[in-house]
């Protein structure tokens, strides 16, 4: 890794944020939303761009341009390089301010019957690869 | 609810907004020892390169008496790989690689919840090191797969010594591959998804 004095602001390989996680959070640590999980889907609602995103931060500005192609919370994460749970708080922030939806994952509850439409289409996709 | 393209639904889909609708996910769980090969396995079956995060996971609140010490409900963090298989527009199926060393198991309990199965990897030159996933598993009544990966084509054992080393059921399907090709893993991925159209097994404990 370079010398972060070596490192321009601008320069795509710096990956390493500068800035602590949860000074982005405002020092929020846990998300008010308990219900967004790893495989949630978040959609940026259109238009994506909107009067008044200059209040945003430029993480949420982030998650709004990845999420126009919908996207689980898991990869967002990944994307901003940021843990989950900072995440979460950041995307909890767009939910509520009506700029994202979220798709709660299919219910799979152990011991249920099997839903085989569903690993019907789960196995087809396999057969594709 | 249609899972599959070939509905041909494309245009009550769109939401209100104007957006598309969202996919909903489901996810599998890839387990197995430290180094047996379960980011190689998301690798070669994701559309995506395989990506990484931490996730917080509870510690607490489990039902289990022999996490002495732990008091109250505490987080600790692990690293995730996934990787990403689009099912159809409606349906994207994520696969993700958990924490291999055995002491994290009994954080699983947050990373189960909601898949539809799960694969535990094995190593034949430390089969030891897949118990834990075995036994959470199985105690959890969460229907599973074991890939014994063969690197280089490797077999020095069978899959009926595999199975017995791991004192298996029956019914678990035991498969040998080689991760790193996209059809072995893909196999692994079939063999668990049969097992699931087959029936689940009656959850062991109340859950």
């Amino acid at each position: 890794m370079n010398h972060w004095a070596d490192v321009s602001p601008d320069d795509d390989d710096a990956e390493e944020s500068l800035v602590r996680p949860y000074t982005i959070t405002h020092g929020r640590t846990a998300s008010v939303r308990d219900d967004l999980t790893l495989i949630t889907v978040i959609a940026t609602v259109s238009p994506a761009e909107r009067p008044g995103d200059r209040g945003l931060q430029p993480e949420h500005r982030l998650i709004l341009r990845q999420c126009r192609t919908p996207v689980a919370l898991a990869e967002v994460a990944a994307g901003l390089n940021l843990p989950v749970a900072v995440t979460k708080i950041l995307v909890g922030d767009l939910i509520t301010l009506d700029r994202v939806t979220a798709r709660p994952p299919l219910a799979v509850d152990i011991g249920q019957e099997p839903d085989m439409t569903l690993l019907q289409a789960v196995k087809d996709a396999l057969l594709r690869l | 609810m249609p899972y599959s393209d070939s509905d041909e639904q494309t245009g009550s889909q769109a939401s209100v907004a104007g957006s598309p609708t969202a996919p909903a996910a489901v996810k599998i769980l890839i387990a197995g020892g430290f180094g047996v090969g379960k980011t190689t396995m998301v690798g070669s079956v994701s559309e995506i390169p395989p990506l990484h995060t931490e996730e917080q996971l509870t510690v607490a609140g489990l039902g289990v008496d022999d996490l002495g010490g732990i008091e109250g409900k505490a987080t600790t963090t692990v690293a995730l790989d996934f990787g990403r298989i689009t099912v159809s527009s409606q349906l994207v199926l994520y696969l993700f690689g958990t924490p291999g060393q055995e002491r994290f198991w009994f954080m699983w309990n947050d990373l189960v919840h909601g898949a539809l199965g799960a694969v535990v990897l094995a190593d034949t030159r430390r089969l030891e090191s897949s118990f834990a996933s075995i036994d959470f598993f199985e105690s959890r009544g969460v229907p599973f797969v074991v890939g014994v990966n063969c690197f280089h084509g490797l077999r020095d054992r069978t899959v009926e010594e595999v199975r017995d080393a791991l004192d298996l059921d029956p019914n678990v399907p035991v498969v040998m591959g080689d991760l790193r090709e996209r059809g072995d893993s893909r196999d692994l991925l079939l063999a668990l998804v049969n097992r699931l159209m087959a029936g689940r097994p009656p959850a062991a404990i109340g859950s």
